[in-house]
Parts: C-alpha cells; sequence; structure tokens
C-alpha cells in the first residue's frame, strides 16, 4: 500500500517528462516532416511527398554562399574565442592575481547583457574605431559573445587540474610557457574541444549580431530569417532541415567525445 | 640548424640546464628568436605578468567593457555618427523623451511583461522535468535523459521560432487536428498574437532553465528525503520542506537567464509577434536602421532597458536568493 501511494508521483514525473519530450520534438518533427510536401505552399495535412525541396536548395547557390559564410565567420570566432577565453581563464587561476573576482566578473559580462543590447552597443563600437559593418565585425561580435562559455569551462577544468603537474614540469626545467603548451593545454584539452563546439553552434545560430554587425552577405540565419519573412514554402523546411541535422550531429558527437574524455 | 645548436651549446657552457625535448616545442624553444624574445620575458617577473595578463586585460577592457562605455557615451550626444556642419553637444534629452512618449514606453513593459511570464511559465513546466531527471531517473541513464532534453537546443533560434509557425499557423498541426475531429469549423488565429509569442519564448528558452535547476537538484543528498520520508513526511511536504529551498541557487540562477535572454530576444517577436507585441528590442533597432543621426536616442533606450533589467534580475535574487547575487 505504501509502495502505491510512492509510485503516484513517480509515475505522474515520468508522463510529465515524456510530454515535455514530446512537446520539444514536435514542432520540429512537423518542421522536418513539412520539407516532403509535394505543393509550394505550407500547410497541413501533407499528402505527397517528394524529395524535390531537398534538390532544389542543394543548387541554391544563395543558400550554400551563406553556408560557406557562416562556417567561415564560425571558424574565425571560435579560434579567436578558444585562445582569448583560455588565456583569461589561465589569468584568473594564477598564483598572486588581484582583482580575480573582478576580472572574472567582466570576463563574464557580455553572458549577462541581453543578446539585442551587446548587438546594439557592439554595433556603435565598431562605428567609434571606424570599423566597417561586415564580416571582421561579425567575427569579432561573436568572439565577444562566445569567450564568456570558454573562460568558464576551462575554468572548471583548470579547477580539477593536479597543481603538481605543473610544478613538476618547473622542476624539470621547462619555463612558464613550456610548461603551458606541454602540460596545461593537453590536459584542457577535452573542455576546450567541447568549448570549441559550443563557440561553433553559437555563432552559426547567431542572428541579433550578425543583423546589426553584418553587410550585405547572409549567413544562414540572416538567409532563413529574410526567406520566412519573404513567405512560406517547403523550401525554407528543406533548408531548415539540413541545418538542423547538421548542427545536431556536430552536437552529439561533441557530446560523445567530451564524455568519453571524461570517462578516461 | 647549426646556429641553434651553437647557441645550445653556449648556453650549456654558462651552465644553464638544456631540457631535452623531441617534438616541434623543442625547437621552438631553442631557438634563437624564441630565446632572445619570450624565453627572456618568462625569466623576468614583468616578463611573465605582461605575458600572463596582457592580452585578456586589454581584450576584457576593450571589448567587454568598450562597447557599453561608448553606447553611454553615445547616449548622451545629440548627435551620432556625427555628420559634417552639425556640432554634437552634451545633453539628456535622449533620456527624456523616452519618459514623455508612451509610444516608447509602451513596448518596454510589453517586454517586461513576456519576459516576465515566460520565466514564471518556464520555470513551472522546467522544475518537474529537471527533478525527474536529477532524482528519479537511475544514475546510469541521467546522461540519455539529458541529452533527449537538450536535442532541440542545437537547432537554433531562428529554426525553432520557424517551426512553432509550423504548429501554430491557420493551416498548422494543431488547427488541422481541430477541424479534423471537428471541435472546430474555421481556424483559430493563434499566429501572430499574444499567445504564439509567449508559446514561442517558452519553447526557445525552457532549456536555459533546465540545466540550473538540474544541477542544483541533483546535488541533494537523497538521504534527506528518505530521512523525510521515515519521519512520515509525505512528497508535497518533503518538496515544500526540503527540495524547494535546497535548489533556490538553481530556481534564481535559471530565472535569471532566462529572464535576461527573453528580454534581449529579437528574431523571435519579430516572426512570432504582430502589430500588437512590438517589444522593445524591435523599437530600439528602428533606431539604427532610419535616419542615422538618431543613434544616440536608441543608445539612451538600450541602457534604459539593460539597467531596469539589471536591477529586476538583481531584486529577484535578493528576494528569492537572500544572499548576495551569486547566479553567475
Amino acid at each position: 500500500m505504501r509502495n502505491m501511494v510512492s509510485d503516484a508521483p513517480r509515475t505522474t514525473l515520468t508522463a510529465f517528462y515524456w510530454a515535455f519530450i514530446l512537446y520539444l520534438l514536435l514542432p520540429l518533427t512537423l518542421m522536418m516532416a513539412m520539407s516532403f510536401k509535394d505543393a509550394n505552399f505550407v500547410a497541413f495535412p501533407i499528402g505527397d511527398w517528394t524529395l524535390d525541396w531537398y534538390a532544389k536548395v542543394m543548387q541554391d547557390k544563395q543558400f550554400l554562399e551563406a553556408c560557406l559564410y557562416s562556417i567561415m565567420i564560425a571558424a574565425g570566432s571560435t579560434l579567436a574565442a578558444t585562445t582569448l577565453g583560455t588565456w583569461i581563464a589561465m589569468l584568473i587561476v594564477a598564483d598572486g592575481i588581484r582583482g580575480r573576482t573582478i576580472i572574472f566578473a567582466l570576463a563574464c559580462l557580455p553572458a549577462v547583457v541581453p543578446g539585442m543590447i551587446s548587438a546594439i552597443s557592439l554595433r556603435i563600437f565598431i562605428s567609434t574605431i571606424d570599423m566597417p559593418t561586415g564580416t571582421m565585425a561579425i567575427i569579432l561580435g561573436h568572439t565577444v559573445h562566445a569567450v564568456p562559455f570558454v573562460v568558464v569551462m576551462a575554468l572548471t577544468r583548470l579547477r580539477s587540474m593536479p597543481g603538481n603537474l605543473v610544478d613538476a614540469a618547473r622542476d624539470l626545467g621547462a619555463d612558464g610557457i613550456v610548461a603551458f603548451f606541454r602540460v596545461t593545454l593537453p590536459y584542457l584539452g577535452p573542455a576546450l574541444f567541447g568549448g570549441m563546439i559550443f563557440c561553433v553552434l553559437l555563432s552559426i545560430d547567431d542572428f541579433v549580431r550578425t543583423f546589426f554587425l553584418g553587410g550585405y552577405r547572409p549567413t544562414l540565419p540572416m538567409l532563413i530569417f529574410a526567406k520566412v519573412q519573404g513567405g512560406m514554402s517547403p523550401e525554407i523546411n528543406a533548408m531548415a532541415t539540413i541545418v538542423l541535422v547538421v548542427t545536431a550531429a556536430v552536437g552529439l558527437y561533441a557530446e560523445f567525445i567530451t564524455r568519453r574524455a571524461r570517462t578516461r | 640548424m647549426v646556429n641553434s645548436n651553437t647557441l645550445a651549446g653556449d648556453a650549456a657552457g654558462r651552465g644553464a640546464p638544456i631540457p631535452k625535448y623531441s617534438t616541434g616545442i623543442a625547437q621552438i624553444v631553442n631557438s634563437a628568436l624564441y630565446r632572445h624574445t619570450l624565453g627572456a620575458a618568462v625569466e623576468s617577473r614583468i616578463g611573465r605578468i605582461l605575458l600572463l595578463a596582457g592580452v585578456p586585460v586589454i581584450w576584457l577592457i576593450m571589448l567587454h567593457v568598450g562597447p557599453i562605455y561608448q553606447m553611454l557615451k553615445i547616449s548622451l550626444l545629440s548627435h551620432y555618427p556625427i555628420q559634417p556642419g552639425v556640432e554634437s553637444h552634451f545633453t539628456l534629452a535622449n533620456y527624456a523623451i523616452f519618459f514623455r512618449e508612451s509610444l516608447y514606453f509602451t513596448p518596454l513593459i510589453k517586454s517586461f511583461v513576456f519576459a516576465t511570464a515566460a520565466t514564471a511559465v518556464t520555470l513551472v513546466v522546467v522544475y518537474p522535468v529537471a527533478y525527474y531527471v536529477a532524482k528519479i531517473v537511475k544514475p546510469e541513464g541521467r546522461s540519455k535523459a539529458l541529452l533527449l532534453l537538450l536535442v532541440p537546443f542545437w537547432a537554433g533560434e531562428l529554426i525553432r521560432t520557424f517551426s512553432v509557425i509550423m504548429l501554430l499557423a491557420n493551416r498548422g498541426a494543431v488547427n488541422v487536428l481541430l477541424r479534423e475531429i471537428g471541435l472546430i469549423d474555421r481556424p483559430i488565429p493563434m499566429l501572430y498574437t499574444s499567445f504564439s509569442l509567449g508559446f514561442g519564448l517558452v519553447y526557445l528558452i525552457c532549456l536555459y532553465m533546465l540545466l540550473p535547476l538540474y544541477s542544483a537538484i541533483e546535488k541533494i543528498p537523497s538521504q534527506y528525503l528518505d530521512a523525510a520520508a521515515d519521519l512520515g513526511a509525505g512528497p508535497f511536504t518533503r518538496f515544500r520542506r526540503i527540495i524547494l529551498p535546497l535548489s533556490k541557487d538553481g530556481i534564481v540562477s535559471g530565472c535569471s537567464l532566462v529572464f535576461l535572454t527573453c528580454i534581449g530576444v529579437f528574431a523571435t517577436p519579430m516572426l512570432l509577434g504582430g502589430p500588437n507585441t512590438v517589444l522593445f528590442p524591435e523599437t530600439i533597432s528602428g533606431f539604427f536602421h532610419g535616419a542615422s543621426d538618431k543613434w544616440p536616442v536608441g543608445a539612451a533606450f538600450a541602457l534604459i532597458m539593460l539597467v531596469t533589467a539589471l536591477i529586476t534580475a538583481g531584486i529577484f535574487m535578493r528576494l528569492v536568493g537572500g544572499k548576495k547575487g551569486s547566479a553567475f
């Protein structure tokens, strides 16, 4: 009898969890299903199925160019954010540093400032330093956005690092720089890899910063935004499905790699 | 090659220990260029400090603080970008505009109402899910249960917003389904209303709530719950007296994160909202796209939004968290 009583919340919660999963996945599933609709308007029921929209998207020069452009921006901002984030994290954990809390707070600032305000302030900033809008400005904006996440991920890993590893390297004659590249950096590896994938996804996903910092060349989110505003067509669904599948595969792969590194 | 050998030989002659590296780093470390620049720098205290702190400090001041500072500066100017023949002077008028016109006041209020409502709904909906994964799923299955929740997260803001349209449009899944089973005979207009915007916001941000809640609930020792159960506390009492107070940190950081994200969402209201749901980011954006000397007003409005949002989040942390704002 007692078991039955304590089982009731458990069953309810299990049901609630699956209902929530359904809620999360249903819109995306519908979105993907619509990409196979054999008609040039978006409406349920789907009726006839086709792969034509995918063929169309794969030949769409605008889409392919936007993909390349997004990947380029993601690569640039990820590289910069990982370097800077690690560097800031090293500064925060260094011995005898005063104002650690302030440095950490400053490092996290862009993650707390709402996206829209961050975008506006960066737009003003690049204009005060006479930087034109365009690729470099977008990369800069995405880097500022991503740095806090790298700092937090690197710090978490650095705090679990036995201090005597670096001491041992120093005793064996390595100077600070060599010890960093040969001991600390490899130790940080898995965390940084996870951080880098996160940066890539952040950058590819970003709309508001790109909207204010970009020029006329559209990134993927800008292209999708323009198409959605321009009118619905299953072509957008096919485009979004491709992007979703690729980013999810990258995310899953990163999850798999970091998990394997953790259990090792 | 010869050059680096002689240099190494000289150093050895002076008695400095030369570590034997066998990788590419060795060649760099033993090269003359390295020894005279970075190698020499790390030997001195000032050099070490510069190497470690130089780039991070410049970056943080220039790009984490700089943009906000420039925004503040420009919000106090009468004209920007400065055009030839126009004198720009210090003024507070840009802030005054906001308080004079309800046209601008209303979108800010709407932004706050939507963000607060979305935060509250998200908290109530996500809490049981976080609790389920943290306490009821067995430890082996936890990461799988979490992973399943994270899948939509990889889709990105625009794609998730777009997928909500599939659900709520006049010929979207919900309306077609309701019509099929005969509950309605004409579609309920759900898209481009407050409802679709609220729904979309919750769908967009619920996962920001999940992770802080999950990590807070997971830390609560299960023995506490067992002990309370042995002493006769029912599920509701256990929740109210143990789980809720002990997961307070997660609630505070989850709610702050969701609230601040919601306030700054730009694309979702433009795609899911209608003429009645113009939120503050869209209002601000107008000052940067139309006539070009309206930037100071936009900057002032952005600062008004930033300050009110941070104060709201701060008050919330004080009230619920009870201690210093440790949420971030």
